[in-house]
């Protein structure tokens, strides 16, 4: 295997930038631990949820003036005939295009030798061995 | 820790040729990031579906199968409800709903939309006793099932889970979670954060009516708050891949629609499962009723990520200690909050530990 003796200084850069973006997530969240900052940061994203608040009661009070909707006016129109529509899809009949695939619940386990691939797994399972919990004989409901 | 499998790394090219290789990515990236700056958002969650009801945040969806036949027992999957459900249906390939399909089972979601003013006093009451039993009652209408299997993700499944203790003679056959946490005193930061001394919910909720998302968006980027620049540049980096780019958008779409929360959910979360821990304390009471973990006994599976920065392993651990069946099994797979389910190794190690869990208690 052939390797060069002069460090990839691309590779160098993003090892760079993950181990940066470690130390500085360690630093901010270590800070965390001080309640002066945790409450400055409240304060801050109070003062800003605010200013944002004041600013759409603004905007909203302008809009209603000229008679126009605000964004969230269109949204919330286009949310609700969207909510119609879906209503409409299910009240009417159901074309053959559309029908939903109704397939038969017969499906069984798969047999050992089709299992999925081993899973790789970060530590054993913790728990007891799985036991078949006893349930009731289930009632398969007679569709009309 | 994955199973060793050495394989001969192949040369490393030399120096010349690596800086043929940057400038040739220098290029890409020029062209591409043009292309970029136009492009409309990324499709994903199109496998198709069916609405079977929807009720203000709540919405649920009916996946059309794809296999010939299916097991008996149908799924419900519940997301959180701080997010958009379609983390689980990203694209063709890395979709867990189209690998269960896939597999033979009926697929049922609960999936939020952003809560409007009139929704501002729900609780985890509303969707423990409303919301799941509802759709839990419409699965059974559209299947012809009395039984379910009722799958949550993170808050998802703390929601599930309370579920079940309150209701444990339901039609819930089986729970599974995902990332789900319960000892929140092991969420150090948010714990932090949400202090009494330097967090007023009251006053936040009663201004608000509903939590902003950009509130709740902070909240997560405050757990790793240079990781957003970082990506970033991860994005700039690889902007010659067209394989990562795509990856990332997706991810990036569903971050940033993050929804908005009911600010009574978020007063009683902040409060009493925060700040008290009354889940783990076994004091939390809901609709005037104690919640025990203890009265699950259902078949149950946790699966956990092993570098879960949102919901840490000693947070999650304890649900399976704490419920009463018989048949629990807890598995711990590498990986992150997100990625355990939606990433590109899901496909390999979650989603086939599922499968094999569920397949022998969905007949």
């Amino acid at each position: 295997m052939a390797t060069s003796l002069i460090p990839d200084p691309f590779q160098l850069w993003r090892e760079a930038l993950t181990k940066l973006e470690g130390n500085a997530n360690s630093l901010v969240t270590g800070s965390m631990d001080s309640q002066e900052l945790v409450r400055s940061m409240h304060q801050l994203s109070t003062l800003s949820l605010n200013m944002q608040q004041a600013f759409e009661k603004a905007i909203g009070s302008y809009l209603a003036r000229v008679n126009l909707p605000s964004r969230k006016d269109v949204s919330e129109l286009a949310a609700a005939l969207q909510r119609v529509e879906d209503k409409l899809d299910r009240l009417l009949p159901a074309s053959a295009a559309s029908a939903v695939p109704r397939p038969p619940r017969t499906r069984r386990p798969q047999p050992e030798e089709l299992a999925p691939p081993t899973v790789e797994a970060a530590t054993p399972a913790a728990a007891k061995p799985a036991r078949r919990a006893k349930k009731p004989a289930s009632r398969s409901r007679r569709r009309s | 820790m994955s199973a060793a499998t050495t394989k001969e790394k192949p040369p490393e090219p030399a120096l010349t040729e690596r800086l043929r290789l940057e400038v040739e990515r220098a290029v890409q990236r020029s062209l591409k990031g043009v292309e970029l700056f136009g492009a409309p958002p990324p499709t994903v969650g199109k496998t198709a579906k069916t609405v079977l009801h929807r009720r203000g945040t709540l919405s649920l969806y009916h996946y059309h199968a794809t296999a010939d036949e299916i097991y008996r027992v149908p799924l419900l999957l519940v997301m959180a409800p701080t997010n958009k459900a379609y983390i689980l249906d990203l694209a063709p390939g890395q979709s867990l709903i189209e690998f269960l399909l896939a597999r033979g089972y009926d697929i049922y979601l609960m999936d939020w939309n952003a809560p409007g003013d009139d929704e501002r006093d729900l609780k985890i009451e509303n969707y423990v006793l409303d919301f799941i039993p509802d759709c839990l009652r419409r699965v059974q209408q559209d299947s012809g099932e009395d039984e379910v299997t009722l799958v949550g993700y993170c808050a998802g499944g703390m929601l599930s889970a309370i579920h079940v203790a309150l209701i444990p003679d339901g039609p819930v056959k089986n729970l599974v979670c995902f990332t789900t946490p319960v000892d929140f005193s092991k969420m150090n930061l948010f714990r932090s954060m949400s202090d009494a001394k330097v967090f007023d919910v009251d006053k936040l909720v009663d201004s608000v009516g509903i939590i902003p998302a950009d509130l709740v968006v902070a909240g997560f980027d405050a757990l790793r708050p240079a990781s957003r620049v970082a990506g970033q540049l991860r994005l700039w980096d690889n902007l010659w891949n067209d394989e990562f780019v795509k990856g990332f958008r997706m991810m990036e779409r569903w971050g940033n629609e993050t929804l908005p929360l009911p600010g009574a959910y978020f007063r009683q979360t902040v409060k009493e499962l925060m700040r008290a821990n009354a889940l783990y304390e076994g004091t939390l009471r809901i609709g005037g009723r104690k919640v025990d973990l203890g009265k699950i006994t259902v078949p149950f599976l946790h699966i956990i990520a092993q570098y879960d920065h949102i919901v840490p392993p000693a947070c999650a651990q304890p649900l399976v200690q704490r419920v009463g069946s018989r048949d629990k099994e807890e598995v711990m797979l590498p990986g992150g909050h997100v990625s355990i389910a939606a990433g590109p190794n899901a496909v390999k190690r979650m989603w086939p530990k599922l499968d094999a869990w569920l397949q022998n208690r969905s007949t």
